[in-house]
C-alpha cells in the first residue's frame, strides 16, 4: 500500500531557468555545436539540411530587417523553452514527455511512439524528430557521451536543459552553488549571452536577470509560461 | 512501496479527468502534474570522468581547453576557465578537435608509396624515420623544404631547430597569410613584433575595418568574450560598434552601424576619419597627432579630405565625419582592422591608417584600447608571404628544391590556383607528408608519417595575439594515441636524434615541454610558483598553462612615424568593366579556408548569416541577381581575370552590396576525407595571385570577377526554411529596446 | 409510386445471391488486381518500417502529412454508413433499402483502414499497444487521457464495434437464407453465423428492435467520432487548427464525403453485380437530393471556419489562409478542392437528369471525394508549413512515392475488403428488399391502384 504522501510530488528543490541576452549574442553557433557534442546529437549531414531534417537542440535563427544598405540581421537562439504550461505535454498519449518537479520538460525516449503530435503543438519548434536511425562511424562513437542516451529513429528529441549535468550536480540532494555547473551551450557561449541557474535561489544570477527591464518571453501571449527569457536587443539609434 | 493498480487508476483517472474538465480554471499544480512513478528519462550511466587541461592552436586563435575523458575516451571539450585567452569559453573548431581525434578517415599508421602513383604500403615508424633521415641526408642544404602551418610554442622551437640542424628550409603556410600585414603595420607604427590584443571589454567604442573578429578573424572566442562585456557588462554603459567592410559578416550584424566600403578603400576611409578627427580640433591625443602628421595637423592629410574620400569610395562624408565625432566623443575608442581590408595590394597602407587611428584616439596600450603583447618566449614560425611561396614553387620547378616535407600545409588546395602548386609539387623528387588526413597534398606524398591530433600531443602554445601578458598554454595528451601515430614534434625529434642535430637535445616533445617548464619554474613568478619542479609541473598541467600578468610588453615605444600624405598608387587588379564584381571571399565559420573541412561539426555549423552549411554559395544582392537573371539556388559561373572559374548556387541576400559577390572559402576539396571531398568550390582557386605591394602578402581580398548565369540549379543546403526569414509585423519574436524610451513590447 | 417490375422472393434470392454461389472470372480478376495493389502498399510500408520515416516527404516542422490526411479521410468516409442506415432507418425512408448494407460495410472497412493510418504514421508502431489500449502493460503508466490521441482510438474502436454489430444484426436473416440453400462447409459456417435464425415472429421482432436500438445508440457515436477526430486539431496550438466550428464542420464534411462514397459504391456494385432491379434511378436521385443539403451545410461550415479564422485578423491565421488560397501549388489544390467538392457537383445535382444518370452520379461522387481528400490535406499541411510567426522555420512538404503508394493501397484495401465481403454476403439485404416488395405490391380497386399494405406512419 502506498501512502498518500508518496503520490504527492515532493516540494521542488529547484526550478531551472535560463536568460538569453540578445544584445550579447553574435550568432556564432558555438552553443549549437557544444550541444551536439554534449548530447549525442546525430551529425547533420548535407542531406539533412536539404531535407529540412536538421537536428539542433538549440538553433540560431536569423531574421532580416530592411534591405541593403539599411539592413540588419538579428539572431535568436531557440531551444526548448521548458514551458511550465507546456502544450507539448498534454497531447502526448503515452507520457513520453512530461514535466518534472524541477521545471523541466522531460522527454522519455523509451516511451515515445513517434506520433509527432507534441511537435505540432510546440509553438517554439523546439522538438525534433528522428526520421532516420542516427549513425556514427565506428570511430566517432568513441566520442559519444555515456551520460546521454543515443536516440533511435522514430522518436522525438529536444533540449533537455542538459539534465545529465543537473543530475550529476544535484545527485543525492546535494546543494549546488549558483554557476557551479552549466548546460553545454551556456558553458560554451563566448559572449556569455546565456545564463542558466536556479530560479528558486533568489541570489542566483539568473534570478536577478529574470527581472531585468529588457526581459521578455517569446510568444508570451500563448501563456505557455516558458522557463527561458530573452533580454531585448538594444537598438541604440532606433 | 509500489503503487497498486487500483490506486493508480484512481489517481490517473482523477488527474486526467480533472485536467480535462478544469483546464480553464486554476487547478492546484499537483493535481495536474503527472509524475512518472519511476525516475525514467535519464536512462543514464554515470561513470567516472576525468578532466585534462590542455591547449590548442587553432589557426590564428588559441584556446585553453579542458577535455572530459571517460574510460580513456575523450568525450567533450570545454573552455579552460583559468586560461587567460578564452576564460572558459570555446568555439566550434575547438569542439571539433574531438572529431579530428576519432575521425574515421584518419591515417592510422606510416605509409610508403613504392612507386610514383602506386599504392601505399604499411611500414613501421622505425622504417619511416629511417627513410626520412635518408631523404634529408641525401640533400644539400636548402634543397629540402618543410611546409607547416604557422607554428607557435614548443613545436616552433623544435621545427626551427630541426630545419636548422638538417639544412632544410622552413616555411609557414596559411592560405590567408596569417595577418602578417597587420603585424607589419603594428611593427612600423608601434615597434611591436607580437600582434596586439584588443581590450574590447573595456572599450566604449569600437571601429572595425574589415576584420570579422567576432566570426573568424584572429582570436574570435577571446574577442567575443570582450564583446559580450562591451555590450552588457556589469557596471558599464553599452559600447558602440561600427563595422566597415564589403561583406555583411557576423561582426557587421553585431555592429550598431555597418558601412559598406569597396574592398581596398579602407585605408582611404581611415585616413579621412583621421583627417576629420584632426580637423575637429578636440584631440584626444595631441602628441600622437603631432607625430603622425609631422606637426602639420589635418593639413598633412589634405589628400584625404572627407569630401574627396567620399567621392572616391562612395562612403558619404556625413558618415566619415560622424565616425570621427564618435571617436572623439566615446572614450576609450578602439580601432581594429584586418582580414580582407589587409589582404589588398595596398593592405599595409590600409592597416597603417587603421591602427594609427588608435594613437589619435589615445587608446594605445591603455584600458579599452590596443594592448601590446610581449614577444613570445618561443620564436614563432610565421606564415610566409605569397611572394616567398611563389619563390618556393619556382624553386621546386627549377630543381632547387627536391624534397618537400609537409605537415597540414595543404599547398594544393590553399595556394591560388593560378600558381599551380600541384604542378610544382609534381616536379619534386620526394614528398613526405606528416598530415593526419589524406588531403590533396598528402595524396601526392611518397612517404606518410601521420601526425597525431592535438588531444594526443605534448607541447605548448603561446597565443598570438596573447592577452597582453606572457602566456604559455600547456598541451598534454588527454588520451593515448588512438592510432599508430606520433606527434609532429616527436617525429622530428626522433629524426633529429638519428641525424644528430645538436640544437635539439630532447628525446621527445614531453621532454622538450618539461625543459621549458623547468625554465619557467626557475623564474619563480607567474601563475604557478612551487617549491619543487615536480610540483610545478603537476600544477601547470592541471591549470593548463602558465601565465604572468606582470610580464607585459615593453612600454617605451619608438616615436610614431609620419602618416603618408598620399595613398600609394597600387595596380588595379583587373579591369572593372570586364570584371564588374568584387570577390568577397570569407572564411567559413567552421571550415575556415578549408583547414577544418574534414570535420563534420565544422561542416554542419550553419553560416550565421545565410544559415547555409556543407557547401559553397554566392551571395548576391537581389537587384544584382535580377540583372543576371538568376534566382535562389541557380548555379552561376564566377570567373576571374586568371581565366579560372568556379560554379556555385546563388543565395540572394538582402545584405549583399550590389557590387559584391561574397563566397565562402573552405570547400572545393578533391580529397581530405569523405566529409570534405567533392563538395562545393574553392574561391582560392580562382583568385588572382596578387600581392600586397610592400610585404608580398597574399592580397586575397583583391580579386575581381564576372558572373554569368547557367540554366542549372543546385539547392544550397541551409537551415533556414523556404524563404528569407523576416519577422511578421505585430508577431515579433525578437524585441528591441531603445534606452530612454519606455520598454514596450513593440518596436 | 415506383414503376418497376415487381420481384418475387425467389427472384430476389436468386439475383442477390448469384455471386455468393458462383465465382465469376471478373471477380477473381478484380480481387487479384486489388490484392496486388494492397501487397504493393504493404511492401512500401515494410520498406518504410525497415528504413525509417525518412522515406516520407515529412520534415521539420511538417510533422503530419499524407497518412494523417488519409486517416481523416477514411474516418470521414465511414460516416455514411450510419448516416444512411440509422437516420434513414429511423425515419423509415423507403429508398434506403438497397443501400443500407453497402453503406454499413463500407463504414466498417473504412474505419478499419483509417485505424491503420495512425499506426502507419507512427515512428515506432511496434510500440503501439500502450498507446492504443488503455492499459498499463509493462510500463506501469496508463495512457494520458488528456491527449486526443487517446480519445481517437477509443472513439473509433467504439464506433467500429457498434457498426460491426449493426451490420451483423441486419445480416442474420440473410445468412439463414444462404445457410438453407447451401451444403457442406458452407452450411456449417453460415449455420453458425446465422445464430439459429428461423424467421419466427419473435426473432423478427427482436431483430427489428435491435436494429432500431443500435441505430439510435450509434447516432451519438457517429457525431462524436468525427468531432473527436477534429479535436486532434482543435485542441492544438497550431494556427488555423482551432476554430470552434471544427467539430460540426468535420462531422458534416464526413457525411458529405461518406454519402458520396456510398453513391460511387452503389453504382459500381450495380454494374458489377447486375443489380439493376434493385438499385434504381430513384435511389440515387434521393441520395443526390440529400447530398445537396449536406454539401451546402458543409460549405456553410467551411465558410464559417474561414470567417472565424480571419475575424481576429491574426497575422498567423492570415498567413496560413494566404498560403492555402494564393500560393501555388496550394492555390491550385485549393481551387480543385472547392470545384470538386462543391462548385461543380452541387449545381449539377440540381438537374434531375444528372441526379438520375448513373454515369453523371458516378463521376460527380468520385469528384467529391477527390475534393474532400484535398480538403483534409489543405487543412493539415499548410498550417504546419506556416506554423506560428517562425518565418525562419517555414518549410514545405512533398509526399514521397512511399506515401502515395500507401494511400493508393488503402483505397485498394477498402475495395478489396468490400469485394471479399460481397462474395460471401449479399450486398443488398434480401429481407429489406422483400419487405420493400410487400410495401409496393399494389392492388387495383376500381379505377385506382392502392398499396397492398397500408403502413402506419
Ligand atoms: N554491466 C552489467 N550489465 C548487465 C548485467 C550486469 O550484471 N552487469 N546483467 C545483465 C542482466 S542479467 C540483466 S537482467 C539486465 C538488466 O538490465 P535492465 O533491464 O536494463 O535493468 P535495470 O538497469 O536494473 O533497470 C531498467 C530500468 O527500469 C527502471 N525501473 C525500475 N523499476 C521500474 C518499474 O516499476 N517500472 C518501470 N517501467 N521501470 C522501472 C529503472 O529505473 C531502470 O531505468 O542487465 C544485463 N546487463
Ligand atoms: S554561443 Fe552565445 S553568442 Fe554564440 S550563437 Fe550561441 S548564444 Fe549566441
Ligand atoms: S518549448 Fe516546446 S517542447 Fe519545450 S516545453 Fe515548450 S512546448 Fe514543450
Ligand atoms: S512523438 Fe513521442 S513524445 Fe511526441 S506526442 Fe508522440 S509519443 Fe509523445
Ligand atoms: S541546455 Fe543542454 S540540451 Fe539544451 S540546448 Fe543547451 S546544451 Fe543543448
Ligand atoms: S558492454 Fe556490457 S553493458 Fe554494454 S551492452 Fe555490452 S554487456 Fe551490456
Amino acid at each position: 500500500m502506498a501512502t498518500r504522501a508518496q503520490t504527492q510530488p515532493k516540494p521542488p528543490a529547484h526550478k531551472w531557468g535560463m536568460v538569453i541576452d540578445l544584445d550579447r549574442c553574435t550568432g556564432c553557433q558555438a552553443c549549437v555545436i557544444a550541444c551536439q557534442a554534449e548530447n549525442n546529437v546525430p551529425i547533420n549531414d548535407e542531406k539533412s539540411f536539404l531535407d529540412g531534417r536538421v537536428i539542433e537542440w538549440i538553433r540560431v535563427e536569423r531574421y532580416w530587417e530592411g534591405d541593403f544598405p539599411d539592413v540588419k540581421a538579428r539572431f535568436l537562439p531557440v531551444l526548448c523553452q521548458h514551458c511550465d504550461n507546456a502544450p507539448c505535454e498534454s497531447v502526448c498519449p503515452v507520457y513520453a514527455t512530461y514535466h518534472n518537479n524541477e521545471g523541466l520538460n522531460v522527454q522519455v525516449y523509451n516511451r515515445c511512439v513517434g506520433t509527432r503530435f507534441c511537435g505540432n503543438n510546440c509553438p517554439y519548434h523546439a522538438r525534433l524528430f528522428n526520421y532516420w536511425e542516427p549513425v556514427w562511424p565506428e570511430d566517432l562513437r568513441n566520442q559519444l557521451n555515456p551520460d546521454v542516451t543515443v536516440r533511435t529513429r522514430g522518436i522525438m528529441e529536444k533540449c533537455s536543459f542538459c539534465i545529465q549535468r543537473i543530475r550529476r550536480a544535484t545527485r543525492g540532494g546535494k546543494k549546488v552553488e549558483d554557476q557551479a555547473f552549466n548546460p553545454a551551450c551556456v558553458q560554451a557561449c563566448p559572449t556569455d549571452a546565456m545564463t542558466f541557474g536556479d530560479l528558486l535561489n533568489e541570489d542566483s544570477r539568473v534570478s536577478r536577470m529574470w527581472e531585468d527591464e529588457r526581459a521578455y518571453r517569446v510568444l508570451e501571449a500563448l501563456g505557455t509560461n516558458p522557463s527561458v527569457k530573452y533580454l531585448k536587443q538594444v537598438d541604440a539609434d532606433a | 512501496m509500489p503503487l497498486t493498480r487500483r490506486q493508480f487508476l484512481k489517481w490517473a483517472g482523477a488527474t486526467g479527468v480533472g485536467a480535462v474538465v478544469f483546464n480553464g480554471c486554476r487547478v492546484p499544480d499537483h493535481e495536474i502534474a503527472v509524475q512518472s512513478p519511476v525516475e525514467m528519462p535519464e536512462d543514464l550511466v554515470t561513470g567516472r570522468d576525468n578532466y585534462y587541461a590542455t591547449a590548442a592552436q587553432l589557426g590564428t586563435a588559441s584556446e585553453g581547453l579542458l577535455v572530459r575523458v571517460m574510460e580513456g575516451r575523450a568525450k567533450k571539450i570545454e573552455g579552460n576557465p583559468d586560461h587567460p585567452v578564452n576564460t572558459g569559453k570555446h568555439g566550434i573548431r575547438a569542439e571539433a578537435l574531438l572529431q579530428a581525434l576519432y575521425h574515421p578517415d584518419r591515417i592510422k599508421r606510416p605509409l610508403l608509396r613504392i612507386a610514383k602513383g602506386g599504392p601505399f604500403r604499411r611500414i613501421t615508424w622505425q622504417e619511416g624515420i629511417e627513410r626520412l633521415t635518408a631523404i634529408l641526408q641525401a640533400r644539400e642544404p636548402g634543397q629540402t623544404l618543410i611546409a607547416t602551418p604557422p607554428l607557435r610554442g614548443r613545436i616552433a622551437d623544435v621545427a626551427r631547430g630541426f630545419a636548422e640542424g638538417s639544412g632544410a628550409r622552413l616555411l609557414g603556410f596559411d592560405p590567408l597569410g596569417g595577418d602578417q600585414v597587420v603585424r607589419e603595420a603594428a611593427r612600423r607604427l608601434y615597434g611591436q613584433t607580437a600582434q596586439p590584443d584588443f581590450d574590447i571589454a573595456r572599450a566604449a567604442y569600437v571601429l572595425n575595418f574589415g576584420a570579422d573578429f567576432l566570426g573568424t578573424w584572429g582570436n574570435p572566442t577571446r574577442y567575443a568574450r570582450g564583446y559580450g562585456e562591451f555590450r552588457q557588462g556589469a557596471r558599464r554603459s553599452r559600447g558602440k560598434l561600427t563595422h566597415i567592410g564589403a561583406r555583411y559578416s557576423v561582426t557587421a550584424a553585431a555592429a550598431d552601424r555597418w558601412v559598406y566600403a569597396p574592398p581596398g578603400s579602407e585605408g582611404l576611409i581611415a585616413m579621412a576619419v583621421a583627417n576629420a578627427v584632426l580637423d575637429g580640433g578636440d584631440l584626444p591625443d595631441a602628441d600622437a597627432a603631432r607625430a603622425l602628421t609631422g606637426g602639420r595637423g589635418a593639413a598633412a592629410l589634405q589628400a584625404f579630405a572627407p569630401s574627396r574620400v567620399a567621392a572616391q569610395t562612395g562612403v558619404s562624408e556625413d558618415v566619415i565625419r560622424e565616425i570621427a565625432r564618435e571617436l572623439a566623443e566615446y572614450k576609450p575608442a578602439l580601432i581594429i582592422g584586418g582580414g580582407p581590408a589587409a589582404a589588398q595590394a595596398n593592405g599595409l597602407f590600409n592597416m597603417t591608417a587603421v591602427y594609427a587611428l588608435n594613437a589619435l584616439a589615445g587608446s594605445v596600450n591603455r584600458p579599452g584600447g590596443l594592448i601590446f603583447n610581449p614577444p613570445p618566449r618561443s620564436q614563432e614560425v610565421p606564415a610566409a608571404s605569397l611572394r616567398e611561396w611563389r619563390q618556393a614553387l619556382t624553386d621546386m620547378r627549377s630543381g632547387d628544391v627536391t624534397a618537400v616535407l609537409a605537415r597540414d600545409a595543404n599547398l594544393v588546395h590553399g595556394l591560388p590556383g593560378a600558381l599551380d602548386a600541384t604542378g610544382a609539387l609534381r616536379s619534386v623528387d620526394t614528398i613526405v607528408s606528416f598530415s593526419a588526413f589524406l588531403d590533396e597534398t598528402a595524396e601526392m606524398a611518397d612517404l606518410i608519417l601521420p601526425c597525431s591530433t592535438p588531444l594526443e600531443e605534448w607541447g605548448t602554445d603561446e597565443p598570438n595575439p596573447g592577452p597582453g601578458y606572457a602566456t604559455i598554454g600547456f598541451q598534454q595528451p588527454a588520451v593515448n594515441a588512438y592510432h599508430d601515430t606520433l606527434s609532429f614534434g616527436d617525429a622530428l625529434l626522433r629524426a633529429a636524434g638519428e641525424l644528430g642535430v645538436a640544437a635539439l637535445p630532447w628525446e621527445n616533445m614531453r621532454e622538450a615541454t618539461r625543459a621549458l617548464a623547468q625554465e619557467l619554474h626557475e623564474q619563480r613568478r607567474g601563475s604557478v610558483v612551487q617549491p619543487t619542479f615536480a610540483e610545478f609541473w603537476k600544477r601547470t598541467l592541471e591549470r593548463g598553462g602558465w601565465w604572468d600578468t606582470g610580464a607585459t610588453a615593453d612600454a617605451s615605444r619608438p616615436a610614431l612615424p609620419q602618416l603618408p600624405a598620399q595613398a600609394p598608387g597600387v595596380p588595379q587588379s583587373a579591369d572593372a568593366s570586364r570584371y564588374p564584381y568584387f570577390l568577397a571571399a570569407f572564411e567559413g565559420v567552421g571550415v575556415g579556408a578549408g583547414q577544418y573541412a574534414h570535420l563534420p561539426w565544422a561542416q554542419s555549423a550553419p553560416d550565421p548569416i545565410t544559415t547555409a552549411a556543407w557547401g559553397t554559395w554566392v551571395e548576391l544582392n537581389p537587384h544584382t541577381a535580377d540583372e543576371l537573371g538568376v534566382k535562389n539556388n541557380d548555379i552561376v559561373i564566377v570567373e576571374s581575370a586568371t581565366g579560372r572559374t568556379l560554379r556555385a548556387p546563388v543565395y540572394i541576400s538582402p545584405a549583399a552590396p550590389p557590387q559584391v559577390a561574397a563566397i565562402p572559402m573552405g570547400q572545393g576539396h578533391r580529397a581530405f576525407t569523405g566529409y570534405a571531398a567533392r563538395r562545393g568550390a574553392n574561391p582560392l582557386d580562382i583568385m588572382e595571385p596578387a600581392e600586397e605591394a610592400e610585404t608580398g602578402a597574399f592580397a586575397w581580398g583583391a580579386t575581381r570577377v564576372r558572373i554569368s548565369a547557367t540554366n542549372r540549379r543546385n539547392v544550397v543546403p541551409k537551415l533556414e526554411g523556404i524563404e528569407p526569414a523576416r519577422q511578421l509585423h505585430g508577431e515579433e519574436l525578437i524585441f528591441t529596446h531603445t534606452p530612454g524610451r519606455k520598454s514596450e513590447q513593440d518596436h | 409510386m415506383y414503376h418497376r417490375r415487381t420481384l418475387t422472393d425467389a427472384q430476389i434470392n436468386r439475383e442477390l445471391l448469384d455471386v455468393v454461389f458462383r465465382t465469376p472470372m471478373w471477380w477473381v480478376a478484380i480481387v487479384s488486381v486489388l490484392g496486388i495493389i494492397v501487397a504493393g502498399a504493404a511492401s512500401a510500408f515494410g520498406f518504410m518500417m525497415n528504413q525509417g520515416l525518412g522515406v516520407t516527404g515529412l520534415q521539420q516542422p511538417i510533422f503530419w502529412g499524407f497518412f494523417i490526411t488519409n486517416f481523416i479521410f477514411w474516418v470521414g468516409i465511414s460516416h455514411a454508413g450510419v448516416m444512411i442506415s440509422a437516420i434513414l432507418r429511423l425515419s423509415q425512408a423507403e429508398w434506403r433499402r438497397p443501400m443500407v448494407r453497402a453503406a454499413e460495410t463500407m463504414t466498417v472497412f473504412a474505419l478499419t483502414v483509417s485505424l491503420l493510418q495512425p499506426l502507419i504514421h507512427a515512428g515506432r508502431p511496434w510500440r503501439i499497444f500502450y498507446w492504443v489500449f488503455p492499459y498499463d502493460w509493462a510500463r506501469g503508466i496508463w495512457p494520458d487521457v488528456r491527449s486526443p490521441l487517446v480519445w481517437d482510438p477509443t472513439a473509433i474502436i467504439t464506433y467500429l464495434t457498434s457498426s460491426t454489430l449493426f451490420v451483423y444484426t441486419a445480416l442474420i436473416p440473410d445468412l439463414a437464407v444462404i445457410r438453407d440453400r447451401s451444403t457442406g462447409w458452407r452450411r456449417t459456417v453460415y449455420g453458425i453465423l446465422s445464430l439459429g435464425w428461423h424467421g419466427n415472429p419473435r426473432q423478427w421482432k427482436l431483430q427489428g428492435i435491435a436494429g432500431i436500438l443500435l441505430s439510435a445508440l450509434i447516432l451519438p457515436v457517429f457525431v462524436s467520432v468525427h468531432s473527436i477526430v477534429s479535436w486532434d486539431f482543435g485542441v492544438s496550438l497550431v494556427p488555423s487548427w482551432h476554430t470552434t466550428v471544427f467539430a460540426p464542420y468535420f462531422v458534416i464534411g464526413a457525411v458529405h464525403s461518406g454519402v458520396s462514397a456510398v453513391v460511387t459504391l452503389m453504382i459500381v456494385m450495380r454494374k458489377l453485380y447486375k443489380l439493376e432491379n434493385f438499385i434504381w434511378e430513384e435511389h440515387i436521385d434521393a441520395v443526390a437530393r440529400l447530398l445537396i443539403v449536406v454539401a451546402t451545410a458543409w460549405m456553410f461550415f467551411f465558410w464559417l471556419d474561414i470567417v472565424f479564422g480571419l475575424w481576429l485578423r491574426e497575422e498567423q491565421e492570415i498567413t496560413v489562409w494566404q498560403l492555402r488560397m494564393f500560393e501555388p501549388p496550394w492555390s491550385w489544390l485549393f481551387l480543385a478542392f472547392i470545384m470538386f467538392s462543391y462548385i461543380i457537383p452541387v449545381p449539377l445535382w440540381l438537374f434531375r437528369r444528372v441526379r438520375r444518370s448513373f454515369t453523371w452520379m458516378l463521376w460527380t461522387s468520385l469528384m467529391v471525394n477527390v475534393g474532400m481528400f484535398l480538403e483534409r490535406l489543405i487543412i493539415i499541411v499548410p498550417a504546419l508549413m506556416r506554423k506560428g510567426p517562425w518565418t525562419f522555420t517555414f518549410d514545405t512538404y512533398r509526399p514521397s512515392a512511399v506515401e502515395v503508394t500507401i494511400i493508393v493501397g488503402s483505397i485498394a484495401l477498402v475495395a478489396l475488403l468490400l469485394m471479399l465481403f460481397s462474395k460471401f454476403f449479399p450486398l443488398i439485404p434480401l429481407w429489406e428488399e422483400k419487405e420493400g416488395q410487400k410495401l409496393i405490391d399494389e392492388v387495383k380497386v376500381g379505377d385506382r391502384v392502392i398499396p397492398a399494405l397500408v403502413k402506419e406512419h
